[in-house]
């Protein structure tokens, strides 16, 4: 049959084009042509109009979304792990915990929360980060429990 | 807390079929060149290697873009003209060292995972030879 008439692939090649968008136009035209001669031969075969043998190839191919995504040139080496590095949420949370002090419950929360942060940042290889912010969180959450014992103690009894 | 997901093990496969897939590619030049079609099909009737045909076409390019492979374009027996890929020497010492180093890799993997890696290595070797 010949696919250039077909309407599934018609609607196929669109979507490739579109996914493909952000390629360069003689990348995208190369993968276009590609995919095209490809149907082609596989469909040599089949008679015209047979919907269940193209869909059978399409499914074989992947979806076009797939396809232009391998076609995206891979980041550099050694870049992966900074593009896909996030702030760790627990790094955040002692960093709140230990600024709202909750009646020293924060503070504790802070220090737990701080610790485990960056114990993980650590073993994230990379992909996380926000070890400041753990710091951070440790050092107000120490400071939130031991000011107000020392406080407490400094106080002459009897003012409680 | 978690260091390993559950989809860990296939991640790490999906990343190893990855790198790997490019030599697959130059390994089926090795005795000569293929048309992209019979490329696509071979790779895909591997058990486990390709997941979708459509994402060879891009390494395809990107191997010629390196210089690894060449192409050609050629008339068939029956409808358009085809294009055939052939290694080029770059291709060939790519190749080469590839092989070695993966022999000793997947020997090193094979010994400490595999219980019964003579019979598992035995049938992956035929496969690839065919």
């Amino acid at each position: 049959m010949n696919v250039h008439a077909d309407p599934l692939v018609d609607d196929y090649l669109r979507r490739l084009d579109a996914a493909a968008s952000a390629l360069p136009a003689h990348r995208r035209e190369e993968l276009a042509a590609q995919i095209r001669d490809h149907l082609q031969e596989a469909l040599r075969q089949a008679p015209a109009g047979d919907k269940a043998a193209v869909r059978t190839v399409l499914e074989r191919l992947g979806t076009p979304e797939e396809i232009a995504a391998a076609a995206a040139d891979p980041p550099p080496p050694g870049q992966p792990a900074a593009a896909f590095s996030q702030v760790n949420g627990l790094a955040i949370a002692s960093l709140v915990l230990a600024v709202l002090w909750f009646a020293g419950i924060g503070a504790v929360l802070a220090l737990v929360f701080g610790y485990r942060a960056r114990s993980q940042i650590k073993n994230s290889a990379g992909t996380q980060t926000g070890s400041g912010l753990a710091t951070a969180g440790i050092i107000l959450g120490w400071i939130g429990i031991t000011l107000p014992v020392v406080i407490l103690w400094a106080l002459p009894p009897g003012k409680l | 807390m978690l260091y390993m997901e559950p989809g860990q093990a296939r991640n790490t496969v999906s990343q190893l079929r990855k790198g790997t897939l490019e030599y697959c590619v130059l390994a089926l030049l090795r005795d000569g060149r293929r048309y992209a079609f019979e490329l696509v099909r071979t790779l895909s009737e591997a058990d486990g290697l390709v997941v979708s045909e459509g994402t060879i076409y891009p390494l395809l390019s990107r191997l010629r873009r390196d210089r690894l492979v060449s192409t050609s374009w050629q008339e068939s027996e029956a409808g358009p003209p085809r294009r055939y890929y052939q290694l080029t020497d770059a291709g060939k010492r790519a190749l080469a060292d590839f092989s070695d180093e993966w022999t000793r890799f997947r020997d090193a993997v094979d010994a400490l995972v595999a219980p019964q890696a003579e019979t598992t290595q035995g049938e992956q070797g035929d496969e690839r030879a065919r």
